[in-house]
Order: structure tokens, then sequence, then C-alpha cells
């Protein structure tokens, strides 16, 4: 029993100088910055204790991101961990189920301490062999909520992962060997940098038990970056799908292809996408495999447009090559593609054990956090779509107040009609219901001398009607819903009066110019309304609340009235008006003018 | 502290490795690799896999599995061409197999390919060295998308069969045992190289033991071979090189019979294999056999071999296929309620073997 003393106190002795010595400095510096990014990072990985699981800050104000599948079955009211080791109370805000994300905001103990948070990274910039550090708290180990840190590699990126019952599916993912076990789920992968890149979830594990196999996949932050806005205004964020059944048709061949194998009615459709075309570009990523095509439409939200470069073989043998600019479907209750994939990777949840808090109820939302929760259909947390309308509301008031103007309304224009050569004069007016003769609201308008009048709330009018006049998708009921929005806001409509998150929004160009959507894209917060079976998109600046434009369906089974603002400045009042407009139905365009005048009268 | 932070990476994407980065090595390495999709997709045998290409005309190395039993075998590029692929060569006691991409007629040229010859002549890597895996688990990838990659460390090089019937490998030479968990379904047949990308071996099986119900992570070295003992008590030496080398006109060791007791003959005949666990109850002993010779009787239940406990029938075969002629072999049998020891010495097999049957 004694005799192994000595050598161990003699090796112990010198152990110190032979790691000094003999390691070499490059690597001595490696663990450096390793040691120091994990010491950065740490404050801002969470504990959801609540659900078992782990999450990330992404914000001061305690905005946090964690899985879908951590949260859910749990009360919308959390308790979750910090690495300063004290328990916070947090509120689910919002949800994205196929992708397993849910934004929580953690609710600080002092209003005057800014919440540590991770700054995102861009996970398309994460390479193959790239290192990684996963942190967390797998298998609820730290009871002081210090996080578990992990390093591995990434060993592929843009990986697709099947969902699974029509959840979790996981697109364009960061595959690891960055060990995540149950408990991980929710937490970040950080690049060497502290960046966050990605939330681990998922791993591939078959016959071995659910635990790290050495394949682990996280959510790629680029993509939770695009549901950001849906997911801060509380919703229950659809997935997108295209409205048409893309497969690999060539299976057989040498190389693989995606083809349009099915359409349905579908905003793909009107665009003129068809059955064998193949898709070559999806949002400006090229496609040449069917998991490819479905790594790009994983990336969106439901009504997202992104453009869509195709090749159609002609009978003459030659090919066309066009670029469109797609509306996004929905994706929840459509199984357009589902094909059985071998060996599915699977969530990682904990295993019920004593170290799961115990729920009476967990529906109910209990505690200090619950006065930030409001349970609507559609929402995960409607609280927070108020409070982003609201703020919407109160910045968009900062250009204008409009709220006595609730007369008569006159807006004159001279343009473009159509492919009309020349300039003609365009008048838009809304005359308030007992105004004039008429029982009802009236819009009327004057193009190039013609005269329409639609009554765009009476719901017994024909949708021909509405659409006036021909070829403009329903102009008149854009301004007469307008003029509802600027001047009674909420009180103006009877359905839908949300916020709608953030949208990509495309200036418009004229029909002769080809459209480069990568250099007109800009992001726009939308407000999304409903009245008189009218559902409406308004897309406001996020820097100057200007509204950019609008898009007002009086028929969900066609294309909306879009028409696009500009080159606003002050009137009289101190108002910002547009001095332009540029009105589109489907693929055209359908008056470029400038507006020469407001008229807008109170009652 | 942050410029700092940022002046560090930027030296230590250089620095890390030498001359090449993980992120060079994968892209050097992936397009080395195949896909490759053959028969499986039931009892838990994925029916997908990974080789290696070692040749610029379509030679591919893999493991010798059941994905190869398969008219339709396919591979997929890095490029992602899909190409057929056929069988040239299979040594079981390697447990690899060569293969050819293309169809007799097509020609094939210009692949990017491990030059396996000249990693047969490195040393064999050291334990403790990194490596990096490289295989298409869980099929994650397909047509062009790249190989999954991971990091480890060789932890021992060591032999895979020294617990036979624990982990059932047919090969029984010398594996590289990696630290990452590089053996998931579909990984078989993929490599791992040191950091210069250098071929060191082929991934090999998914392992389990079953008492312990844990898996081992193993690489077959590109150097192995392995001594065969044939049945007729001479020894063969087989290696990847001769298999590469040789390619058509190579001739896999041809196996000893099942069941005469592979490198020796024992004389006892066990009961009607069943059950998966069927008890290895001695049903016959054969007159004059060395099991007859050793005082065996029908009725005995071996439960021991060489002091490694035996469950079934299967397992007790496998583990006697071991040995060869003139090996003893220490026997605990159960006759009745006792347990006893039987040694026996094990004999050439007899040409011509007594009928099952046959009175002593």
């Amino acid at each position: 029993m004694v005799r192994p003393a000595l050598p161990l106190v003699f090796a112990m002795l010198f152990l110190p100088t032979l790691q000094a010595a003999d390691l070499n400095p490059k690597i001595q510096l490696m663990e450096s910055v390793r040691l120091e990014t994990i010491r950065k990072v740490s404050p801002s990985v969470v504990a959801v204790v609540t659900g078992g699981g782990s999450g990330v800050l992404i914000s001061p104000d305690g905005y946090a991101l964690t899985n879908f599948h951590v949260v859910a079955g749990q009360s919308p009211t959390l308790k979750c961990g910090l690495a300063d080791g004290i328990l916070y109370d947090a509120i689910l805000v919002g949800l994205d189920k196929i992708g397993d994300v849910a934004l929580i905001k953690l609710l600080p103990k002092d209003d005057k301490k800014p919440f540590p948070f991770a700054a995102l990274g861009d996970s398309d910039k994460v390479q193959v062999g790239d290192q990684s550090i996963a942190m967390g708290n797998p298998f609820m180990l730290a009871t002081d909520f210090t996080p578990t840190v992990t390093f591995g590699l990434v060993s592929g990126v843009h990986r697709y992962q099947y969902p699974e019952r029509g959840m979790f599916e996981y697109t364009d993912c960061i595959q690891i060997d960055t060990s995540i076990n149950p408990g991980n789920s929710g937490g970040p992968l950080f690049n060497m940098k502290g960046e966050l890149v990605g939330i681990n979830g998922r791993g591939s594990f078959d016959k071995r038990a659910r635990i790290n196999s050495g394949v682990g996949y996280a959510i790629s932050i680029n993509q939770i970056k695009n549901f950001m806005g849906h997911l801060r205004s509380g919703m229950l964020v659809d997935h997108a799908s295209l409205g048409a059944v893309v497969s690999s048709g060539f299976e057989e061949s040498s190389f693989s292809k995606v083809m349009i194998s099915g359409m349905i009615d579908s905003d793909a459709s009107r665009r003129g996408l068809k059955i064998d075309d193949q898709v070559l570009f999806f949002a400006g990523r090229p496609t040449g495999s069917v998991n490819q095509f479905k790594n790009v439409l994983g990336l969106f939200p439901k009504g997202w447009r992104v453009p869509l470069t195709f090749k159609r073989e002609q009978e003459n043998g030659s090919s066309e090559r066009r670029e469109i600019l797609v509306r996004l479907m929905g994706y929840e209750k459509q199984d357009l593609n589902n094909p059985n994939a071998e060996a599915k990777p699977v969530p990682i949840p904990m295993p019920k054990g004593p170290n799961q808090p115990k729920v009476q109820n967990p529906k109910a939302p209990s505690g200090p956090a619950a006065k930030f929760y409001e349970a609507k259909a559609g929402y995960a947390n409607y609280y927070f779509n108020k409070q982003e309308r609201d703020r919407l509301l109160a910045s968009i008031s900062k250009n204008g107040d409009f709220k006595t103007l609730a007369g008569n309304w006159q807006l004159q224009a001279t343009g473009r009609i159509g492919d009309k050569g020349r300039q003609s004069i365009v008048v838009l007016r809304v005359i308030p219901k007992g105004a004039k003769d008429g029982k009802n609201d009236l819009a009327q308008g004057i193009f190039d001398g013609i005269d329409f009048a639609v009554e765009p709330l009476a719901v017994e009018q024909s949708g021909k009607t509405m659409k006036d006049p021909p070829g403009s998708g329903g102009l008149l009921v854009a301004f007469f819903q307008l003029r509802q929005l600027l001047v009674y806001g909420e009180k103006g409509f009877v359905g839908d009066f949300s916020h709608g998150g953030m949208e990509p929004y495309y200036l418009p160009t004229t029909d002769s110019e080809k459209p480069n959507y990568t250099a007109s894209r800009m992001d726009a917060e939308v407000l999304r309304t409903s009245l008189g079976g009218v559902n409406s998109k308004w897309y406001f600046n996020p820097k100057d609340y200007q509204l950019l434009g609008c898009e007002v369906s009086t028929d969900r089974d066609d294309d909306p009235c879009e028409i696009h603002f500009s080159d606003y400045r002050k009137d009289n009042q101190g108002r910002m008006l547009p001095g332009k407009m540029v009105v589109r139905y489907g693929d055209k365009e359908y008056l470029r003018a400038n507006i020469d005048g407001w008229k807008m009268e109170e009652k | 502290m942050t410029g700092w932070l940022a002046a560090s990476i930027g030296v230590l994407a250089i620095a890390w490795q030498g001359d090449v980065t993980a992120t060079q090595l994968a892209q050097e390495v992936n397009p080395k690799l195949v896909k490759l999709f053959g028969s499986g997709g039931f009892k838990g045998l994925p029916s997908y896999g990974t080789g290696v290409i070692i040749s610029q005309d379509g030679y591919v190395l893999t493991v010798a599995n059941h994905l190869l039993e398969s008219s339709d075998l396919r591979v997929h590029l890095y490029d992602g061409t899909r190409l057929p692929a056929r069988v040239i060569a299979v040594e079981p006691e390697l447990d690899v197999a060569l293969l050819k991409l293309g169809t007799e007629k097509s020609k094939i040229e210009d692949l990017p390919f491990f030059d396996v010859l000249a990693a047969m002549k490195a040393p064999l890597a050291l334990p403790g060295t990194t490596v990096f895996a490289f295989s298409n688990q869980f099929q994650i990838a397909t047509r062009d998308e790249p190989m999954s990659m991971m990091r480890g460390n060789i932890a021992a090089y060591a032999k895979l069969s020294g617990r036979i019937g624990i982990f059932e490998a047919p090969y029984s030479g010398n594996v590289y045992v990696v630290d990452a968990i590089t053996n998931n379904p579909g990984a078989a047949g993929g490599v791992v190289t040191n950091r210069k990308g250098e071929l060191l071996g082929l991934i090999g099986r998914e392992l389990r033991n079953e008492q312990t119900d844990t898996w081992i992570n193993y690489a077959v070295p590109i150097q192995a071979s392995v001594d065969v003992r044939l049945a007729d008590g001479s020894s063969r030496k087989v290696s990847i090189q001769e298999l590469v080398e040789k390619k058509e006109n190579y001739k896999p060791v041809t196996k000893a019979q099942k069941g005469s007791g592979g490198g020796g003959y024992h004389g006892m005949v066990f009961v009607p294999n069943v059950v998966d666990r069927t008890p290895p109850y001695i049903e016959e002993v054969l007159p004059k056999s060395p099991a007859h010779k050793a005082g065996l009787l029908p009725d005995d239940l071996v439960v021991y071999v060489d002091g490694l406990p035996v469950v079934s029938v299967t397992m007790l075969e496998e583990i006697l296929e071991k040995y060869r002629p003139q090996d003893k072999v220490q026997l605990e049998i159960r006759r009745g309620d006792k347990l006893q020891t039987i040694s026996l010495q094990l004999e050439v097999t007899p040409k011509a073997l007594p009928a099952p049957g046959a009175k002593p």
C-alpha cells in the first residue's frame, strides 16, 4: 500500500514543469482562446428548468431562444436559471413548432441591470471542420445552473433532416460531433468567436440509447433570424410550402435535378410555374437536389416572397429560363412531400425523472410572469403581439395624425396606366357613409376619364367589382382600406388587426426592367388587418416607419392589389405623405404615377 | 481583450494543425469517398454505407458486409454523379471488399483517390494520434452532399477478436480503437485519416457488446494482414495490400466448413439450434472423436470454454472455430447437477466423418 505513493509524489512534482515545457505554444494559445470564449459566453446560457432543457439569451432585455420541444406541454410561465446561480421567472413569447424553436423572455430581478446575451453569428459562414462549443445543462446536472461545456467539430453544414409527425423538420441545419445529450436541447452552439451560430436540438441515434452518438444537429441561427420578427410578435409561426410538389424525378439518372412534379392552385402556379419545370435556384441558392430545395424552403415563414429561377424545356428543343417572385404558402396540414427516411434523427427530450419539476396543471400560467400572458388561437402568447403592434402603431403615428380626418378623402395623381403610352389623370376618392346620397361607404375612382365606384364593405357585391378598376386587383378597395387604417387604426377593422412579424419587401421595378430581387429587397415590419372579407398586409420601413406599401386581397384565391408608396414629403399639417405610387397586380404594373395632391377632410 | 481574441483566432486558423486546416482537410478527403447503396433496410441493417476510392479508374475499398449482397449496387460520387458498382473480390478474414465503379463496358477515369499502396508503407499510427473520420453515417448525405466529419484520437491498437462472442467480428487482426463515436450505421467503409489527410484505416462495422450493451468504435488499419489457419492445419497470410494488388485475380481464403469444428475436430454434436439462445447441450458424441476419448456424454451442458462463459450453441460453435488441430480445450460442463472440468485435444478433421447416429 505504501509503495505506490513514492512514484506518485514524484510524478506530481514534475507534472507542472513537464506541461509548461513540452506543450506547443500554439496549443497553449488555442486553449487560452477557447477558455476565454467560454468565459465570455457562459453568462448568456440558460437552464430552462421547466421542461428540462437549455436556452440562450439573445438580448439585454431578456429574450432567449430554446427548442419548442423543451417548452411543449409546459405552462407558458417558466422558470429559468442562469450561470449566476439565480432562478428567474420567464414567459413564453413565440413558437415555431416545425422548426422546433421557441422564444421566451426572462424577467429581470433588477430592471436597471441588463441581461448578459450572446451575439448572433452568421451560420452560413460555418464550415465543415470548424470547431464549435455546445453549452447547456445536459441531464440537468448543474443545480447551480453552471453550464456544461462540450467541444467538437462541425461534421456537416446545410444538412436536411426529415420532420417527425409534421414537426421538428431541421432544414439547413448544422451537424456536429460536439456531444449533445438530453437537457442540451435548446442550448447554444457557439463558434470559436463566441457567436451564436445554432440552437442544439436533435441527434441521430438509431439502435443506441438517446444519448450522444456523435451526430447532433443544431438549427442554424440564420434560419431563426428569418422567424425572429414573427416569434417576437407572439405567433405560432407556420413554415412555408411552395404549392408545388418537387421530386428528383431523375432518380435513375447520373445527375440529380429538382423537378416540379405536381402543382396546386397557388401563387407559384399564378406566377407561371408548371409541372416538368426544373428548379435551378431558390431564394438565390442553387437547388441540385430535393434536400437542397427543402433546406431553402425551411428557411422561411409562410407568406414570405422569395425569388425562384426555373428552366423549361420547349418543344423545339430550346429551353427558357425565368425568375419569378413567389409568395410562399403555409406548411401545416399539408403533406406534399413525405418520403420515408431511414434512420430518422429525433429530438432529445429529457427523460422524465425526479429532477423534473412537478407542474400541477401544465397549461395554467402562474406566478409573476402570468401578467405577460394572453391566450389566443393562432398565437403562442397574444400579449406580445399586442405589445409589438402597439409599438409599431406608436411609431407610425409619429409620421402624421389622421384621426380627425374622417370625412371625404381624395388623391389625385398623374401617370401611366397599364401599357398605355401616355400620361393619364387618376383620381381616388372615399366618401364615407351618409356623406352624400349613399347609405354605405363609397370608393370612387376616375381612371383616364372612366368612372368606377365600389361599395367596399358591401358583402353581397360581386368579387369582380371589388377588383375595380380592371387590371388593378382592387385599387379602389385598397384606397378605402388605407384610409380606414390611417383614420381609425384598430377600431377601423373588425377581424384581424395584428402585428405580422417581419417580411421581405421588394421595391417595384418597371415591367421592362429585369428585377434584381437581391438589390431591391428590404426588411419590413408587417401589420395585418381584415375588414369586410378583405385581408391586407401593410409594410412599414423599420427605420422611419413610413408605409412602404401594402397588399390588399379581396379574393384569397387571386393575387392581391399591391401599392408601393415613395417620395414621402411633409404636408402643411406636418404629416408625411407619399409623392409617388406604383400599383401592381399579378405580374403586371397597373399604375405608375406622381401624386399631385391629397385632400383629406374632417367629418 | 476582444481584439486579442480576434487576432489569436486569425493565428489559429493557420496554426491549428500545421499546414492544413480541418476545413481544407474535409474538402480534400470528401471527393475520394463514395456513398454506397445496396441491400439492407431490414433487421436494423442499413441499406447504405461508405467506400473509399483507391484508383483513378474507380476501384473502391469498403467493408465486406451485407450491403454487397445486391445485384443493384450503386454509388453517389462527391459531385452527385450516380454510378453502378460491382464486387471484384471479398476477403472475409479482413472484412474488406474491393469494388469497381461503372459497368464492365464503361470507362471511368480521373477520379480523385487515396494512394493506398503508399499509405500501407507508412508506419502504424500510435495511440494518442489525433484522427479524423469521414463517412456517410446515418445516410445524412446523398448525391453531392459531403460526408460527415468527426474528430477523435486513437485510443489503442489492439486485437478486436480478443473477446469473440462478445464482439462478434469476422476480422481477427489488430484494429485502431477510436475514442470518437465513428462506427454508426452506414459508417462502415469510411476512412480514418491523420491531420495531414493521410489514410490510416477503414471504419469497421457497428459492434455491440451484448453483455454490457456498449459499442466499440474501430478502424481496420490499411496495413492490415492476418495469418489464417486453414482447415488442413497450414496457414496463409492475407492482407489488404494483396487484395489491392491482385484485384480480379485475388483468391479469398476458403473458410473451413462450419459445424465440423472449424480449425479443429472435437466430435460433439449439439442439440438443434432452434431458438436464439439454444443452450449448448451435447446431443451426441461421435465415436473415436476427441470428445469421446475425453469422456463427454450426451446431455452434458457446456458452460465454459477455456474460462469463457458460453450461453448458446451458436456462441460455442463460433468459439470452437477459432481453435485448430492439436489445440487443447478445457470445458466446464454440467452433468446432472454437478459441474465438471474436461480437457480434450482437438484433431485434424477426418476425411470420412462417422455419420451422426452411428453407435460408438
